[in-house]
């Protein structure tokens, strides 16, 4: 009996990882030794019980992989609302009312995400000067950071810094350049793996 | 008896006081303002007529192994006392049509009134060059002087014919000259890496001093043109540093205040302190430091508003900075004590109204600060504020294209400046006496220039 049952589990663990692994279906199994009703019964059930389990222990991988799936496409596209850039007016340092909602999201990510740290880098288009677009471009990450403050998050989490008219998203002069070229930038310095989608 | 060439410098000099040249005088409300002007600039504005004086050159000759660099040395000379613009050069005239011997009644005809007359001589260890400035008028020697010049390959050589041209100047108008000096800036690659050159007054000697492929910007020289500071992208945030040109030694300004943008450096007149602008911080605005002794962080300006590009007087005594105090999008141009205390406005800013002017820089010599504004959006143009006036009467130098980030010669008479043009970038030169122009660097994005004070030999 022992033997049988030990016979029995081997057949079943063959038949779970061929099920797992998609392997060509196992060969017949040996007719048992004694056969009667029960212990075919027997030997029945044991079969599909591995089987079902098998069957189990497959999805259960596919939904975690599912889900972690999920979770990097989810974490993906959390950084990228993160790293999103915000763009600006000319020549001011506000929030414009159609950049607040991109800021709103940042803001639920930064909170679902408490080890992520951001540095912000403010840029402007070339006109004017190359020194005052430095302060403009840095009053433009700061007032990015303010924005972002005022959600309840620590100051502490956030850097800023300003590229001014030096660092151009787009070359060319012209307002489709000038448009995408006075903005905020935002780069994760802390906590990159930890990124939490938020609600 | 008046000596008759030196009526023809009477005049010339009463065209360079230049308070009486071609400052405006602020236009009353009453009057109607293009809506596009710069209150305080009235527009058509001409130039007095100047009279220069004629200068004209004999044909530089050499001995003792000298004949070979005479030539270029006239050249060279003759460029620069151009580019001074206190005479009509004559153009040179061959030597064969003006023959060896003197002849004053020849150069009279043509229309001199002074001449410079110079000789190269080889000494076996670098070359002595004697030069004679002549009235023509009274065919005598008004001044003589022997200067020594290295070998041509010699880096300092051509520097050292600048001194001689200087002298020249100094010689017929008891004024400085500017051609022993060199214009530190900023230049642009594809990749929008800056990095800080240098090139002479005349347009030679382009060269490049960083190599941190970076954004490296504001370089501004120290009084007596031994060092450069600049601020610098190089370690990922901007910070101050000063470059000694002579061992190539580079320090850095601590951080003194912590994270922040530290940004467009300059040297307090003595040298001692160097002022700056943090921005970003708790407390942004304009700072100093005393890096004679390296310590002495003081706060001079700002605070919720960014103070910025801070330019000493001549004196040491006031400080002209930008500010955005007014609004981000009307920056203006402000004075206050160096020390720091009440700033009063210099740019012609009305409350309310628009207006745009950035980038002060204090005359060395003079009462006037130079900027650069716009009242209609994109077209920047360089204006000189009179500072005997409190700033109220303006001079524009520039009418076409965009023009920024002016800065003095030490002749407190000629600023270089960015121009754009439809061909691109240059650097330039105006007069502010007369308004000529000339370009000395063409066709690369150049920026920040910042004219060094006179090179001397030890430099």
């Amino acid at each position: 009996m022992i033997v049988r049952r030990f016979s029995v589990a081997v057949l079943a663990a063959t038949l779970a990882v061929g099920a797992c692994k998609g392997d060509p279906p196992p060969p017949p199994p040996p007719a048992p030794p004694m056969a009667n009703q029960d212990s075919l019964q027997a030997y029945r059930d044991s079969v599909a019980q591995a089987e079902a389990d098998a069957r189990a222990a497959a999805a259960r991988v596919a939904a975690e992989r599912a889900e972690e799936a999920a979770r990097t496409r989810a974490m993906a596209a959390a950084r990228a609302t993160l790293e999103a850039k915000v763009l600006f007016d000319y020549d001011v340092a506000t929030i414009r009312s159609d950049q607040e909602a991109l800021l709103r999201q940042k803001a639920d990510i930064l909170r679902a995400s408490p080890t992520v740290q951001l540095r912000i880098a403010g840029h402007a288009d070339e006109r004017g000067s190359t020194e005052y677009n430095l302060a403009l471009g840095n009053r433009r990450a700061a007032v990015i950071r303010d924005f972002l403050i005022g959600f309840g998050l620590a100051e502490s989490r956030f850097s800023i810094v300003s590229f001014g008219e030096q660092q151009p998203a787009m070359t060319g002069s012209g307002e489709a350049a000038w448009a995408q070229n006075r903005r905020g930038e935002f780069q994760i310095t802390a906590g990159a793996n930890a990124i939490n989608a938020g609600n | 008896m008046t000596k008759v060439w030196k009526g023809g410098l009477v005049c010339a000099v009463y065209a360079f006081g230049l308070p009486a040249v071609g400052l405006v005088t602020v236009a009353t409300p009453a009057q109607a303002q293009d809506r596009d002007s710069i209150p305080g600039v009235s527009l058509g504005l001409v130039y007095e007529n100047q009279l220069q004086p004629t200068l004209a050159m004999q044909p530089f000759t050499g001995r003792f192994g000298g004949a070979g660099l005479a030539a270029e040395v006239e050249a060279i000379m003759g460029r620069d006392l151009r580019n001074s613009d206190r005479f009509e050069v004559m153009d040179s005239l061959p030597a064969g049509l003006v023959g060896d011997v003197l002849d004053y009644r020849l150069w009279d005809r043509l229309g001199a009134v002074m001449l410079v007359t110079g000789q190269v001589e080889g000494t076996g260890d670098g070359f002595i060059l004697i030069l004679e400035l002549h009235d023509v008028v009274y065919g005598q020697v008004t001044e003589r002087g022997r200067f020594r010049l290295p070998d041509a390959a010699d880096p300092d050589y051509r520097m050292a014919v600048h001194r001689a041209s200087d002298d020249i100047v100094r010689w017929a108008t008891g004024a400085p000259g500017m051609a022993a000096t060199r214009i530190a800036f900023t230049m642009t690659d594809a990749d929008y890496n800056s990095e800080v050159y240098v090139i002479d007054s005349d347009g030679e000697n382009l060269t490049r001093l960083t190599n941190f492929r970076s954004i490296t910007n504001s370089p501004a020289w120290s009084p007596d043109g031994s060092k450069l500071a600049y601020s610098s992208f190089k370690t990922g945030l901007p910070r101050i540093y000063q470059l000694d040109l002579a061992t190539g030694a580079e320090w850095t300004l601590p951080d003194v205040r912590g994270e922040g943008d530290y940004m467009a450096p300059s040297y307090s007149p003595d040298g001692q302190t160097l002022a700056f602008s943090i921005l970003g911080n708790a407390r942004s605005g304009v700072f100093t430091y005393n890096i004679a002794r390296e310590c002495c962080l003081t706060s001079l300006s700002g605070g919720q508003h960014y103070d910025l590009s801070p330019t000493y007087s001549p004196d040491g005594l006031k400080m002209a900075f930008n500010t955005n105090r007014f609004g981000d999008n009307v920056p203006q141009i402000m004075v206050m004590p160096a020390g720091g205390g009440d700033a009063e406005t210099l740019s012609p800013y009305e409350y309310g109204g628009r207006g745009y002017y950035t980038s002060p820089d204090w005359s060395p010599v003079g009462d006037l600060v130079a900027f650069h504004g716009a009242v209609r959006r994109g077209t920047h143009h360089i204006l000189v504020a009179d500072m005997a006036n409190d700033g109220r009467r303006l001079l524009q130098l520039t009418w076409e294209g965009n023009n920024e980030d002016p800065s003095w010669a030490p002749d407190g008479r000629h600023i270089v400046f960015v121009g754009e043009r439809r061909w691109g970038f240059g650097l330039f030169v105006v007069d502010v006496a007369s308004g000529r122009l000339r370009p000395i660097v063409s066709g690369r994005k150049v920026g920040l220039p910042d004219w060094s004070p006179p090179i001397g030999a030890s430099n």
